[in-house]
């Protein structure tokens, strides 16, 4: 695919800072890919994520995590020792011509290198600044640590993950992984950040946001609030299924292949679900007397519920590969889904038909590899992946010289005093 | 408050129902846009089946407290958009509207008569963002879905567990909450586009395919080192790493122990802590805090290595510890020392005793007149100009038709009662609501 012709990403012409660790790396990945020209403003040597693993060829550097690659693509990326005082310059200079500053650092530590928001918005008044931390500027709990488990726990994902009893005995709240607490922390600063845009688009003002990790998972557990609010109840943690006051049906099966099938039929059984099941059952030869005229009557059906969904869903499903499972029961129109390991999913045609797997390149290392692609499709101003991460400080000289205009000289002297 | 919201003036015609759509459309109106649910009492989904109306309370449209706290900030227009009449009146206000979204299966909306190509000839730049389960494109886009499924088939269920059992899974629809938040970004991002540029456009969102994103370090594994995730100590359960299996990344952070969820005082269902020690100097401010006792000081925990390998008397040791102290008690005296702990909270723990969320004032009430005064749940974010507020409550069912029929639309008072008596506006064969006699009035 050639750039030339490609339409610019609905975000295109929007300039971006980040100065951000694990917490907001993924939002500022999230307004690069939609366009905005994002500049990656690192500590000499790099940010401490790009010494998450896993690594390329598991060989640990600071350029091969793809931990890193996955979350800074569509980035340039410049050093800067913000605890030098020509490294503030420098930064008060980006942030004077910038429209949004993304930032991660605990409360008080850029106000305590004057590079809050009120000095760089007199020099910028449409100047949008996010911070985005684990608790928020204010509070209690403001300067407490936080790491993805301690945002689970705290948010309440974890008071809804775990176990039936019978499945692990004893078996603790379970954290999903993956790093989630800052996947959701970034959507809604990017929410916050996409809203000021469009206050600043009508009247010319930028803002300060304060944005915290804590309350966006503390608002990410569905109804379990509501649930609280308005019926004080508690609600038990349960095997792969929703959390709720008092136990439901299984909804998670073993497959044939060892994996499981998650079949939504408890409190969806009728008559016509019934007939279908039964020609799914059917069509694979399995056993049943779904047939039979009583199954016509609500209340038989109920009295049978479990029998149809702990011995013939389970035993059907237990008879065939999940995928198998998968793709028959949602022709008939069954929900239902193959639980999946996330490699399966190259696999999957219905992303392919999307074009949903990105080819990138890494020119320093003559190789491109496969990336994850977009939530969802833009029609009139594509999504795109427009450059890998950025190597530790390699876009100073065309950002700091060609665009910023520091000579050559200016420029090695900043080197040599461990400004940049 | 005089002062302007941030999409003041943003008028959303709003077709969404259940959960994920009506999260997105929850957020813009916070923000300020004017939102104009679209709902049809014959086959709404969303308000009914309703398992969060509080005790003493008949359960109806108008009672469900899940439904308040996903729909507040918008207003309800009654329309059989099935019909010629519906059909027009939707049109009409669509065309004077900024954005359509709606969480429909794939067809459905084109079905109507009110595909992207429909509405762009009744409103040229119209925002129209779709959130679907697959998605409009793909061979399984008819595939239905809710939270569950697309967590399933998306590698998300997969991620969370103990080793050797079956997934736990997420607790709860996650992909409606996240697939919702996606349909606001995607609904801002097109009316940012549409304010520089001029030019509306479809936005597909799939709730399938935006969970996938969100296993991007997994998925990058396995496309360039080539290491699927169905492996011996995969998930890790709550730590970074699952002691006696290879030393791996398991893609939740660095790979560090402490890494663990521990029982507290008084021993009760959700009375536990997580702690994290991520550096060798965190590991001994939390042996500091524990007291240094004897086992804590001996050389086999005093290096991250050693910490991980005896990983399993490690954190027995710490539980030894932590049962005797409450969860919050726990928790100010690690962070006070700068190690990294946090409370297990449940909705009641977070709603009435989390201090840092009422300091932030998460929870505010509202006022609902079926529900009474209830606190609904706030945005994560403060903008200093234009914040985000809840200012109105989830609306009645058709509570604003006649405000948005007459008001909005200019159609005159009889053809309000005309509507109302041809179906248009409320089924013939269901008993008016008193709310909806006094309109004809």
């Amino acid at each position: 695919m050639t750039a030339a012709h490609i339409q610019p990403g609905p975000l295109a012409g929007l300039r971006v800072l980040e100065l951000c660790d694990e917490k907001g790396q993924f939002c500022g990945k999230l307004l690069g890919d939609l366009g905005a020209a994002v500049i990656k403003i690192e500590p000499l040597g790099g940010e401490a994520t790009r010494r998450v693993g896993p690594f390329l060829d598991d060989i640990p550097h600071p350029e091969r995590s793809l931990s890193f690659w996955y979350y800074n693509t569509s980035k340039r990326g410049v050093t800067l020792n913000l605890e030098t005082a020509d490294g503030r310059r420098l930064f008060r200079r980006l942030a004077a011509t910038t429209d949004v500053v993304l930032e991660t650092f605990q409360p008080g530590y850029l106000a305590s290198r004057e590079l809050a928001y009120e000095p760089l918005c007199t020099q910028n008044p449409g100047l949008i600044m996010c911070s985005l931390t684990s608790f928020g500027q204010t509070g209690p709990w403001r300067d407490y640590l936080g790491s993805d488990l301690l945002h689970m726990a705290a948010g309440g994902e974890m008071a809804s993950c775990g176990y039936d009893e019978a499945d692990a005995p004893g078996a603790p709240p379970i954290a999903p992984g993956g790093g989630n607490a800052w996947h959701i922390g970034g959507h809604f600063a990017y929410m916050a950040i996409l809203a000021a845009l469009m206050h600043r688009a009508v009247t010319g003002q930028g803002q300060y946001i304060d944005a915290s990790i804590h309350e966006a998972c503390a608002l990410t557990t569905e109804a379990a609030v509501a649930n609280h609010i308005y019926r004080g109840e508690t609600l038990l943690r349960q095997t792969g299924r929703h959390h709720a006051p008092a136990r439901t049906p299984r909804t998670q099966f073993r497959s044939r292949d060892g994996t499981y099938v998650t079949a939504l039929v408890a409190g969806r059984l009728n008559g016509k679900y019934v007939k279908d099941l039964a020609t799914l059952l059917d069509r694979y030869g399995m056993p049943h007397d779904l047939h039979d005229p009583k199954f016509e009557d609500p209340a038989e059906i109920a009295a049978s519920a479990s029998y149809i969904i702990d011995e013939l869903v389970a035993n059907f499903i237990a008879s065939l590969p999940a995928e198998e499972v998968y793709h028959a029961a949602q022709a008939l129109g069954f929900t239902w889904g193959a639980v999946r390991a996330p490699e399966q999913l190259l696999d999957d045609a219905h992303l392919r038909d999307r074009g949903f797997w990105k080819q990138v390149e890494h020119p320093e290392l003559g190789r491109s590899f496969t990336y994850p692609g977009e939530a969802a499709i833009y029609n009139g101003s594509p999504w795109r992946i427009s450059r890998r991460a950025p190597l530790i400080g390699e876009h100073n000289m065309e950002i700091f010289c060609d665009e910023l205009g520091l000579s050559r000289a200016e420029f090695s002297l900043l080197v040599e005093n461990s400004a940049i | 408050m005089s002062r302007r919201r941030a999409l003041e003036g943003v008028r959303v015609v709003d077709f969404s129902w259940v959960r994920a759509g009506p999260w997105a459309t929850r957020w813009l109106g916070a923000l300020g846009a004017e939102v104009i649910k679209i709902e049809w009492p014959e086959n709404e989904r969303g308000r009914l089946p309703s398992t969060t109306t509080p005790q003493g309370l008949e359960v109806n449209f108008n009672t469900s407290g899940n439904f308040n706290d996903t729909n507040v900030n918008k207003k309800s227009l009654c329309l059989n958009v099935r019909s010629a009449r519906g059909l027009e009146i939707a049109k009409r206000l669509i065309a004077i509207s900024d954005l359509v979204v709606e969480n429909f299966s794939s067809r459905v909306l084109q079905k109507w008569g009110l595909g992207y190509a429909e509405l762009c000839k009744v409103k040229p730049d119209i925002v129209y963002v779709s959130m679907s389960g697959y998605g409009h494109t793909g061979r399984n886009h008819s595939y239905t879905t809710f939270g569950p499924i697309a967590q399933a088939v998306s590698g998300l269920t997969y991620l969370s567990g103990l080793p050797d059992k079956p997934p736990a899974g997420w607790g709860w629809s996650y992909m409606d909450d996240m697939g919702g938040i996606y349909g606001a970004m995607c609904a801002l991002t097109g009316l940012y586009h549409r304010n520089l540029t001029g030019q509306g456009q479809h936005i597909d969102q799939a709730q399938m395919v935006s969970a996938v994103p969100l296993n991007g370090p997994g998925l990058l594994d396995y496309t360039v080192n080539g290491r699927g995730s169905r492996r011996a100590g995969y998930p890790p359960g709550n730590r970074a790493h699952w002691p006696g299996t290879p030393l791996i990344n398991n893609y939740r952070g660095p790979t560090v122990a402490p890494h663990n969820a521990y029982r507290t005082h008084p021993g009760g269902y959700n009375d536990w802590c997580v702690l994290v020690c991520q550096s060798d100097a965190e590991w001994r401010r939390l042996v500091e805090v524990m007291g240094a006792p004897p086992w804590a000081t001996t050389s086999q925990f005093a290096a991250l290595s050693g910490r991980l390998q005896h990983q399993e008397q490690l954190d027995k040791h710490i539980e030894a510890w932590s049962i005797r102290l409450d969860k919050y008690e726990l928790t100010e005296r690690c962070q006070a020392a700068g190690v990294r702990a946090l409370p297990v909270q449940s909705a009641a723990d977070r709603v009435e005793r989390d201090p840092q969320l009422r300091h932030r004032q998460m929870y505010l009430p509202i006022d609902h007149p079926a529900l009474g005064s209830r606190r609904v749940q706030n945005a994560p974010f403060k903008l200093s100009r234009t914040p985000a507020f809840n200012h109105l409550p989830s609306p009645l069912i058709g509570q604003h038709t006649r405000e948005i029929v007459e008001g909005l639309l200019g159609y005159g008072h009889h053809e309000l009662r005309a509507g109302f008596a041809d179906g248009t506006f409320w089924p013939t064969s269901r008993p008016r609501l008193p709310y909806l006699d006094e309109m004809l009035r």
